[in-house]
Parts: C-alpha cells; sequence; structure tokens
C-alpha cells in the first residue's frame, strides 16, 4: 500500500504474534535439543512438542483481545475469527503429537517430525491471521512444505513416499495456480490486501472484467487442492492412505480448518463483488464433491482410503456455508470444523491403537469382531462413526444441521435436498463398518497398542461428541461471536 | 514501450506450457518440476509486468517470496524424489502406482 504511515510503534503490534513467536522460536529450540536427547528417551522431544502447542493455544487466548489487532502495517491481523481457528489448529497438532508417539517410535530421526508438526502448524496459524496475499501464500507453504515431508517421513515404505511423491507434485500445481489468480488480482488493484482488492475490483468495475474472472477462477482451484474439494480431490485418497496414520490424522483436520479458514476471509474481504460468480462455480463444485466423495467411499476396502473420500464428502457439505455466504453458514462451517476435529481424531485414534506389525488394523475385515475383544473401543468407534454418518443426537448432526439451514436459509433448498440424499448414502458405510464391529466374527487376532494418552484421545473426543451432541448451543454461540471478527 | 499485454501473454502461453506438461507428461518426475518452476515463472512474469505497469513495488517483493519458495519447494520435492527412487528404484512417472483404487 502505497500510503502506509511508518512512525507507529512497531513492537506493541509484535505482541499480537505472540503465539505464532513461540512456536516458531520453541520449534527451532527443539531442533537444536533434539540431538541432545538420547535415543531411547526420543520421547521427550514429542512432550515438550505438546506443551509447545499447549503454550501457543494459551497465548492465543492471552493475546486475545475483545477489538480486532492488526499488526505488520495490515498483514497480520488477529480477530476472534483467527483466535478460534489457531486454538482448532493448536488442539489438532497436539492430538496428532499425541497419537504419533507410539507409531512413530521406531522411525530413524524421530525428533525431526515433531519440530516439522510445529512447523506446519506455524504456517497453518499465520494462514488463519493472514490479511494479505504474501503472508497467506507464505503460511500456505510452510503449512505445505512441512506436510509434503511428514507424508514421506517413513523412508523405507514405498506407499509412504509414493503418497509424498504424488502430493508434493498436485501441491506444488496447486500453489501454482493460486499465485497466477492473485497476480490478476493484483493487476486489478494494485495491492496484496484483502480488502483493497476487494475495492480495486469495484473500482475497476467490468473494464477489468476477463482479468478479476481469470483472478477468481485460479484462486479458488488453488483453494479447492487444498481443501479438497472435486474435481481437484485427485491426491487425498493416495495420500492418506500412504501417510503415516498419525498424520492422515492431521491433515485430515488442521489444514482443512487452515484452509476453509482463509477461504472464507478471502471470499468475505477479498472478493464481495463477486459473489454471483464464485456462488455458481461453488455450486458446481459441490454438487461433484458430494457425490465423489459419498459414492466412492463405498467401493473401498482399507479404511484410511474410505476415510478419505468421506473427507471429500463432509468438503462437499462444508462447502454449504460458504454457497450460504451468510453469518448463519460461516458459523456452521466453524462448528462444522469443530465437531469434525473430534470424530475423525477419535476414529484415527482407534485405528492406531489396534495397529498391528505393518499396515495392519487398516483393512474393514481387521474391526471384524471388534466388539466381543474390547466393548469400549467399538462402542467409541461406533459413536465417531454414526457421528460422522449424521445420526441425529450425536454431534455431527448438528453440524450438518446448522449448514443445512444456513443453506436453506440462503435459498438453495435443492442444493440442501440434493445433500442430504448424499448424507443418507454417507450413514450407509459408516454404518458398514458399524455392522462389522459389531456382528462380524474374529478373522484376525486383535493385538492392541497399549498407551494411556492416546486411550486419553478417544475417550475425549468420545466425550466431545455425546456432549455436543446433547447440547450443542454453547459451541454454536461461541462459532457465532467467533465471526464478529470476519463480518 | 512493449505494452502489457504482450507480457500477459508470454505468461499466459509459459503458464499453459507447465500445466500441459505436468499432465501430458508420461515420462520422468523430473520434467514434472520442470514444469511446476515454468508455472511459478510465469506467475513472476505477471508480478514483474503488473508491477512495473502499475508503478508499485509489491509485486516485484512477492516475486522474491516466490522465488525463495519455489527453491525450497524444489528441495523438498527432491528430497521426496529420491526417497521414492530409493524404494522403487525408478522415476518413471507410470511407475507411480502403488496407492490405487
Amino acid at each position: 500500500m502505497a500510503n502506509v504511515t511508518f512512525p507507529f510503534p512497531f513492537p506493541e503490534h509484535l505482541l499480537a504474534l505472540l503465539p505464532e513467536m513461540i512456536v516458531a522460536v520453541l520449534a527451532m529450540a527443539l531442533l537444536l535439543l533434539d540431538l541432545f536427547v538420547p535415543k531411547e528417551k526420543k520421547r521427550m522431544t514429542a512432550y515438550m512438542a505438546a506443551l509447545t502447542m499447549m503454550a501457543a493455544g494459551a497465548a492465543t487466548l492471552f493475546v486475545m483481545t475483545p477489538e480486532t489487532q492488526v499488526a505488520f502495517y495490515g498483514f497480520f491481523v488477529l480477530d476472534h475469527f483467527a483466535v478460534f481457528a489457531k486454538l482448532l489448529i493448536c488442539i489438532a497438532t497436539l492430538l496428532g503429537i499425541v497419537l504419533s508417539i507410539d507409531y512413530m517410535k521406531d522411525e530413524e530421526n524421530i525428533g525431526e517430525y515433531y519440530v516439522l508438526m510445529l512447523f506446519s502448524a506455524l504456517g497453518m496459524m499465520l494462514m488463519v491471521s493472514a490479511n494479505n496475499f504474501i503472508i497467506m501464500y507464505l503460511g500456505l507453504e510452510l503449512m505445505a512444505l512441512s506436510t509434503y515431508v511428514l507424508v514421506g517421513y517413513q523412508r523405507d515404505v514405498l506407499r509412504s513416499s509414493e503418497a509424498a511423491l504424488k502430493y508434493f507434485i498436485l501441491g506444488a500445481l496447486s500453489s501454482g495456480m493460486l499465485l497466477y489468480g492473485v497476480t490478476f488480482f493484483y493487476g486489478v488493484s494494485g495491492s496484496f490486501h484483502f480488502v483493497a482488492i476487494a475495492q480495486g475490483i469495484a473500482e475497476a468495475g467490468s473494464s477489468a472484467g476477463t482479468a478479476v474472472l481469470l483472478g477468481l477462477v485460479f484462486v479458488l482451484a488453488g483453494l479447492a487442492f487444498k481443501v479438497s474439494m472435486a474435481p481437484f480431490h485427485m491426491w487425498t485418497p493416495d495420500t492418506y492412505e500412504g501417510a503415516p496414520t498419525p498424520i492422515t490424522a492431521f491433515m485430515s483436520v488442521a489444514p482443512k480448518v487452515a484452509g476453509f479458514v482463509i477461504f472464507m476471509r478471502i471470499l468475505v474481504d477479498a472478493l464481495p463483488g463477486l459473489q454471483h460468480e464464485y456462488t455458481t462455480i461453488l455450486i458446481v463444485m459441490a454438487v461433484i464433491t458430494m457425490a465423489v466423495g459419498n459414492l466412492a467411499a463405498i467401493a473401498q476396502r482399507n479404511i484410511k482410503r474410505m476415510l478419505a473420500y468421506s473427507t471429500i464428502g463432509h468438503v462437499g457439505f462444508v462447502m454449504l456455508g460458504l454457497i450460504a455466504a451468510n453469518a448463519d453458514g460461516y458459523a456452521g462451517i466453524l462448528v462444522y470444523l469443530s465437531v469434525y476435529l473430534f470424530m475423525n481424531m477419535g476414529v484415527f485414534a482407534i485405528i492406531i491403537l489396534m495397529r498391528r506389525e505393518g499396515i495392519q488394523g487398516e483393512l474393514l475385515d481387521d474391526f471384524a469382531g471388534l466388539s466381543r475383544v474390547r466393548p469400549g473401543y467399538a462402542l467409541a468407534m461406533g459413536l465417531f462413526l454414526f457421528s460422522l454418518g449424521g445420526i441425529p443426537f450425536l454431534a455431527g448432526f448438528w453440524a450438518k444441521y446448522v449448514v443445512f439451514i444456513a443453506a436453506i436459509e440462503a435459498g438453495h433448498l435443492y442444493l440442501v435436498l440434493y445433500a442430504l440424499l448424499f448424507s443418507a448414502v454417507g450413514a450407509f458405510y459408516y454404518i458398514r463398518v458399524v455392522k462389522y464391529i459389531y456382528f462380524d466374527e474374529e478373522r484376525v487376532a486383535f493385538n492392541f497398542v497399549e498407551n494411556r494418552m492416546m486411550q486419553a484421545t478417544v475417550v475425549v473426543s468420545a466425550i466431545a461428541v455425546v456432549a455436543l451432541g446433547i447440547y450443542p448451543d454453547p459451541l454454536i454461540d461461541l462459532c457465532q461471536k467467533a465471526l464478529g471478527g470476519l463480518i | 514501450m512493449i505494452p502489457l499485454t504482450n507480457y500477459l501473454i508470454v505468461a499466459a502461453a509459459l503458464f499453459s506450457l507447465g500445466v500441459i506438461g505436468l499432465f501430458l507428461n508420461r515420462k520422468n518426475v523430473i520434467t514434472i518440476l520442470m514444469c511446476i518452476e515454468l508455472m511459478l515463472l510465469a506467475v513472476n512474469i505477471n508480478f514483474v509486468a503488473f508491477s512495473h505497469y502499475l508503478n508499485d513495488l509489491g509485486g516485484q517483493i512477492f516475486v522474491f517470496f516466490v522465488l525463495t519458495v519455489a527453491a525450497s519447494e524444489v528441495a523438498v520435492g527432491l528430497a521426496i524424489l529420491v526417497a521414492f527412487y530409493r524404494t522403487r528404484r525408478s522415476i518413471e512417472v507410470e511407475d507411480i502406482n502403488t496407492l490405487q483404487g
């Protein structure tokens, strides 16, 4: 921006970045400290990484103020919306670290793994606070580059490196498309600030129609890749299947939160003048996304792959909130993302607890007869799956309910009926897993990992799913308040 | 003086070449990395052209960031490629086929 005035005091605004600074400094310190941690005590690194995420979450609450804070000459914004997203990211990363401790204990150089998770979280935290395409791009790439490496962390496992390679190629393509779109917004408005871009587009009017439309299409495509909307979802199943399971859990939640939050911020702040255009594009993509996700999931035998398609299906439902483009829709997205965090982390925690040698515990058949051996796990798994399927009075039902109602309010009744149809299809393949758990005979001997922290994750997620299912109002209120910064 | 449109056409051509190369290439993963680089260069040309045309330095500053990130992106990409090669003993695109369904 040409008219920025420099003399205001710099350090005062730095406080808004306290959570990010904590993560950045501690992650780098941990990278050094890890060298002095003996091989058999690598758990220490994980605990320190977990503490870092807790500290970041606490710092986020600490620096929160009722009014919106802006730092670095308008590049960085800290409003309630960003605070809410950062808390979700901190929780997701924390749970991801907890799930990794046992799963990754036999890997070499495991210290770097946790540091990379912290850097990925740092990228996401920057991304949700971005008020400018430069910060957004840097946050996005920090997140993406760390995640590529995490996906390929099991270097001796072919499918891990292959998943990383596929994820990398398509991720790099999507950032290229995103950037190409940003160039056109810059050309029209002469700025990278979201609000200035909105002004520039409004002032240019129809004279810059083609450039603006090109920019919109490419930016939407780039963002759609990151949150795996069809037809840009191809990487999702392969990456989810090949990645180490804790990373699958992590990347099915945290980057989706960051992606949808920045999606909302860009649509609301930078592109309000193009609402008609982007709604049309999003409706087409939502129709494809819901169909692809829910139909392809039926054919899967591997539960990680099934959950990848289920993620795509859920992304389709979340998109209804973007299409509704009203306060209820955006609040609904936040509700959906928070509920999805607990459901998905719970499911993946149980999958990891069931890990046997190599890749077992991933095929649907491996779940046969679980209820007889471990009724507790079976019950929790049933709860998560029913919740994911949107069965009433579990958290997942309310998540869908809020988004669907918002879309009806905005006049998209037929789209919601279509979504209802596909959530029924979705319920089918979730309930099929429950059938394996409760009604089939045990085929392979179970051999569970005994890990108190992972069991605690399951218990916490199960309580969250049930409690939010019975009494969702506080979460919905909280999400509506969090929107204050955005709208 | 060369008009802005010419720069944009060059960039669009480069970008399309990158995308087409990425999808049509059936041979080698290294080529894919080059195609990605080509796309980012097209982005940079766009930024510099707009920056000059608008008389605003922001675009050129973004180019530095894009260059830096592109370098680290390729570093990560090549590292992943090496890890893949060690287990698969090939970097042919058609050999990236373990995960399917």
